[in-house]
């Protein structure tokens, strides 16, 4: 792979463009959190009782946050890039100057992981809000750096996606066949452990319950069994996928 | 002059297809080199190779010395390339487009800016810097490629169709501007459909067709090699041919005939134009023999004597 201090520079690229979008994309990202904890903290929570001594809310906070990381990092990989490769040939131009094509998707990801940030933030502030916090305040930065390693993580996998869609809707299979299913079966709106041996199972299979997971043990300080493999787990294949996203990509790049 | 690019069995395989097959060539430092041809001819693919967007299937291809390749960045750092389709970056503005694509050549924040004033002012666009890229004009944003192209001061500039649908106003600013900038010393390599714009800037060019070189040569000496001085053309209908012919078999001009035309090419056509007037035909003509001539003459059929 080709990759250097350039990527830096794609970075920067989206940085310029995204100036122009902040109102609207800060507007639904705290929309989106407001409509999840709203519905189903206050609303379902009310019928719920106490989760572990503490309201559901505080259940749902750590489920949410790296949901939406997911949810935001993914949407700018597949949505995003593919505009930028097909629609605007913004890679085109690229890829004619120092910067590798490499550098180009792996700078997609990087900042998709930034919209991920951005996303899973301003959950944390409405959680905040709602008088949900993390057990410290030392809390707030592991919490942060995870959600950019979440970020990074299912922004690759998306960019797999994207470089082999035809049309934007090809995303449709990815999203509701493999993104929104994984949201109900991770862990994120309740615990697994009533689920029958199969489905615990087959969960642990979906990335999204390790980093739910790391999130609330993160979250609420209560270490939960483990965690160390749900890490190495995700860390091996953040690393296949980020490797492979890039290969396939530079395969749809370069001609 | 020493050469800048050499290519030697140049090719280029899509799978089964072949878009370049096995060409050589040489461009020298410090001329406008012309790739000529009509489309899906191998123009595009040669010129990506030359600017080391796609790799090189086989043959040998370097620019400057060095071997041309995907991974090659000093060769990418030496060349601007202004595409044959418009891909400005259409979230950003006029001038952070530039800025942007600086940065690309890690060109400091401070001379970005001198160069970008620069630049602005040489395409004539000082006035768009804050204007989004979906106010511009065609001919404009074909001018804000030219500025970003030579963004990184380069050594060799690679045009791909730059005046593709532009009005003449724009077209001829576009010439200027190339000119200039093959004044100021860069190599300047062109590929082009329309063959005045060969004529007005290329030192040499060479025609290619379904990814072969069909000929290599100075634009006004391809023309009277290939050619001849001047074209008449006869528009009659194709029975009459024969006998016309026969009339005419007295002047050494070869002939062709291509749909409704009958085109006569000589060195002086003015005796066979006497001859027409007093044949008492109507629909005739008399012009300078021009790259397309030969062009049409190359790629699209061939002579008959």
């Amino acid at each position: 792979m080709s990759l250097s201090y350039r990527i830096a520079y794609v970075f920067l690229r989206n940085l310029y463009s995204y100036k122009r979008f902040i109102v609207p994309t800060f507007l639904v990202s705290l929309v989106e959190p407001l409509f999840y904890l709203i519905t189903f903290g206050v609303g379902m929570g009310a019928y719920m009782g106490a989760f572990g001594g503490k309201s559901y809310l505080h259940f749902l906070v750590p489920g949410v946050l790296v949901s939406a990381v997911m949810m935001s990092a993914s949407f700018e990989c597949l949505y995003g890039t593919f505009i930028k490769i097909v629609h605007e040939k913004v890679y085109d131009s690229l890829v004619a100057t120092p910067v590798s094509a490499d550098e180009a998707v792996a700078g997609d990801i990087v900042w998709a992981s930034f919209r991920g940030l951005v996303s899973g933030s301003l959950m944390m502030a409405v959680a905040l809000a709602m008088g949900v916090a993390p057990a410290s305040p030392f809390r707030f930065l592991p919490l942060l750096a995870f959600m950019i390693f979440i970020g990074i993580l299912f922004g690759s996998l998306a960019m797999i996606v994207t470089s082999v869609a035809p049309s934007f809707d090809f995303f449709s299979y990815y999203t509701e066949l493999v993104v929104t299913p994984m949201l109900f079966f991770s862990g994120v709106f309740f615990p697994l452990e009533r689920f029958p041996g199969w489905m615990k199972a087959l969960a642990e299979f979906l990335p999204l319950t390790h980093a739910v997971r790391i999130s609330r043990a993160l979250f609420t300080g209560e270490p939960a069994a483990g965690l160390g493999w749900s890490f190495a787990g995700l860390a091996v294949l953040a690393a296949v996928v980020f490797t492979v996203s890039i290969k396939m990509m530079r395969k749809r790049l370069i001609k | 002059m020493t050469v800048l690019v050499t290519a030697s069995g140049l090719t280029k395989k899509y799978g089964d297809l072949v878009a370049v097959a096995g060409i050589d060539f040489e461009i020298r430092e410090g001329e406008c080199f012309g790739f000529l041809g009509p489309n899906g001819a191998g123009k595009t693919t040669t010129v990506r190779m030359i600017h080391c967007v796609s790799p090189v299937t086989s043959g040998t291809l370097t620019v400057g010395g060095l071997p041309a390749g995907i991974g090659n960045r000093a060769l990418k750092k030496m060349t601007g390339v202004i595409p044959q389709e418009i891909n400005l970056d259409n979230d950003l503005t006029v001038q952070e487009n530039l800025v942007v694509f600086a940065r690309f050549f890690d060109i400091g924040r401070k001379e970005a800016r001198v160069r970008i004033a620069e630049l602005l002012r040489f395409v004539e666009l000082e006035a768009k810097a804050a204007s989004k890229i979906s106010e511009l004009s065609t001919g404009m944003k074909r001018r804000l490629l030219i500025a970003r192209a030579l963004i990184n001061r380069p050594r060799l500039i690679v045009a791909d169709e730059p005046t593709t649908g532009l009005d003449p106003q724009a077209r001829h600013l576009i010439w200027q501007r190339l000119r200039q900038l093959k004044t100021q010393g860069a190599t300047l390599i062109l590929t082009t459909q329309y063959m005045e714009e060969a004529q007005q800037l290329c030192d040499r060019i060479v025609v290619m067709y379904q990814g072969k070189i069909l000929k290599e040569g100075v634009p006004g000496k391809l023309v009277e090699e290939e050619i001849g001085r001047e074209v008449v053309e006869v528009r009659i209908p194709q029975e009459d041919d024969e006998k016309l012919l026969g009339q005419l078999s007295s002047f050494a001009c070869a002939h062709e005939r291509v749909g409704d035309t009958l085109y006569f090419y000589c060195q002086d056509g003015h005796p066979l134009m006497r001859k027409l007037v007093e044949l008492d035909l109507h629909n005739y003509l008399n012009r300078p023999a021009t790259l397309e001539d030969v062009f049409l003459k190359l790629t699209g059929r061939s002579l008959h004597e």
